[in-house]
């Protein structure tokens, strides 16, 4: 049997497109890679979504690998698994929205993120890991105690941070003049060259950046908004990886290896 | 089975409406409404965020396109005239400066002027605050490109234009300024509104320089909703609002372009 050419051809264009379709439909691979009892997303991998720079708890080296508070605990249970912890740097409004734990881009978030109420919606968490309050960063030497001094002025905040939700209550009721940054480096820069009055973010992200630039800044307020930071997985897909999560932060906790991350990280010990 | 050419012809033909129904078909069978529905086309989310959407995010986004356009405008000309000047360091410098803007991103560009012109001069502040330092970072890139375009345009215009304008008496620059640059932007106001179409888009990256409630413009807005109602669907509406912009735009280009067909 012989089809005339033209038939062939357009024979052809179905049988590609429906191989097109058909290979676009193909179910992604979900939770087929193991270690220890855990589903992840690529094999011998933790991967962790997080965004940078976020100083001590996630941020560059002189060598360009990402250290801190959050990868050290998250390399604790990368330890356990047996497997290696991979970084991906990603905007926080995926980590937040939960969208890149739902795609399947990481398998945890480590971000130096609160717990709130809303994000526990759109993913699990695990028991806080640390107790974070936020602060008020100025130029040494400017008389900003509190927000009610801030009328009228420009005040930094970092996009989706608790900080921003923090200061937004507050906008209207004490005339604030609210700047968003995209990341925490952009908001230190303005307000180094003088583009804003005050930052808004989590004290110790401050403190580890008043060590870094010692006389220069000043923190001159502290809300204690009562947040604590957990690590987050996708919503109902991974209970193994919480459990895991949660498992590690207590034995580090009981056994001194957490206290030694803090202390290398943030300076005095938790009052716990 | 042989067919005839013609029957061949629409039998072919056919198989492609097939091919074409199908897919389509198979996409949107694969895909999950319910879920998309939930994430992209919360009601309440779309209400909430207007007017504001219209009334500041949009009226900004026009605003910060506008001011880059104009800025890129005058310097994409002057660029233009400098390239094709006798005057050879005005030519290197033109050209220098076309290749290396058009070669850099425009967010790093907004980047530099945002945060590098503050270090520079920290004594003062460029005018109009987020809004000067929009028109000028974008502004600088868009000129790299016009100043192509507006070269174009002018070397468009026949060269006997400009002898007989010199025959008449009139100077080079009257000349340029009163017989050839008119003509010449008759022929660039298509492609001068594509770039203003591409700008409006490149507004966008105003959130670099980070930005107040009354500053925020059309795409910061959709994501800033999206944070606070940990939701998709303002991306959706930050997208249309886009369109509200874009869809008249190039149906004017479409129109000049066919008018300018017509002329010639």
């Amino acid at each position: 049997m012989t089809f005339p050419s033209a038939v062939r051809r357009a024979g052809l264009i179905v049988a590609i497109a429906a191989l097109a379709v058909t290979a676009g439909c193909a179910k992604k691979d979900e939770g087929e890679v193991q270690a220890g009892g855990v589903k992840l997303v690529e094999k011998g991998k933790l991967t962790v979504c997080t965004h940078l720079p976020y100083a001590p708890f996630q941020s560059k080296d002189a060598g360009g690998a990402v250290v801190g508070f959050d990868v050290d605990v998250m390399d604790l249970v990368a330890k356990e698994l047996g497997v290696e912890q991979k970084i991906i740097d990603t905007p926080f409004e995926g980590i937040k929205s939960g969208q890149d734990l739902n795609t399947g881009k990481c398998d945890a978030a480590a971000a130096g993120m609160t717990i709130t109420e809303e994000r526990q919606k759109v993913m699990d968490f695990s028991d806080p890991y640390f107790d974070a309050t936020q602060a008020l960063l100025v130029k040494t030497g400017k008389a900003y105690r509190s927000l009610d001094d801030l009328r009228g002025k420009k005040v930094g905040v970092q996009a989706a941070t608790t900080g921003r939700d923090y200061a937004r209550k507050y906008e209207a009721e004490k005339g604030l003049q609210l700047v968003e940054f995209e990341d925490l480096a952009a908001e230190q820069q303005a307000l180094a060259n003088g583009q804003i009055e005050a930052a808004i973010n989590d004290l110790p992200v401050w403190t580890e950046y008043i060590k870094e630039h010692p006389g220069g800044f000043e923190v001159t307020a502290e809300f204690d908004t009562g947040e604590q930071y957990g690590f987050s997985v996708k919503k109902d897909g991974n209970p193994e990886l919480i459990k895991k999560i949660n498992e590690v932060l207590a034995k580090a906790k009981q056994d001194g290896s957490y206290d030694k991350i803090y202390e290398k990280w943030i300076g005095k010990l938790p009052n716990s | 089975m042989k067919l005839r050419r013609r029957q061949r012809e629409r039998l072919s033909l056919w198989l492609q409406y097939l091919a074409f129904v199908v897919i389509v078909g198979a996409v949107i069978v694969a895909a999950d409404w319910g879920r998309l529905r939930e994430a992209f086309f919360r009601v309440d989310i779309i209400q909430s965020m207007f007017p504001t959407v219209i009334t500041v995010a949009l009226r900004n986004t026009v605003l910060y396109t506008l001011g880059a356009f104009a800025f890129g405008l005058v310097f994409g000309t002057l660029l233009a005239l400098m390239r094709l000047s006798r005057v050879a360091p005005y030519r290197w410098v033109a050209t220098a400066y076309i290749e290396l803007f058009r070669g850099l991103p425009a967010l790093l560009v907004l980047f530099l002027v945002g945060y590098g012109i503050p270090i520079a001069f920290p004594e003062r502040e460029i005018p109009g605050g987020v809004f000067g330092s929009i028109a000028i970072g974008l502004g600088l890139t868009a000129a790299a490109y016009m100043a192509e375009t507006i070269r174009a345009g002018i070397q468009a215009v026949p060269k006997g234009q400009m002898e007989a304008a010199r025959t008449l008496g009139m100077s080079h620059f009257t000349a340029m300024r009163t017989i050839i640059i008119p003509q010449a932007f008759r022929v660039v106001i298509p492609p001068l509104t594509n770039e203003l179409i591409l700008l409006t888009k490149d507004s966008s990256l105003a959130y670099v320089l980070g930005v107040t409630a009354q500053t925020i413009e059309v795409t910061k807005f959709g994501r800033d909703t999206l944070n606070d109602r940990v939701n998709a669907t303002p991306l959706l509406v930050a997208g249309f609002t886009y369109l509200i912009i874009t869809l008249p735009l190039s149906q004017v280009v479409r129109r000049l372009e066919l008018r300018y067909a017509k002329a010639r």
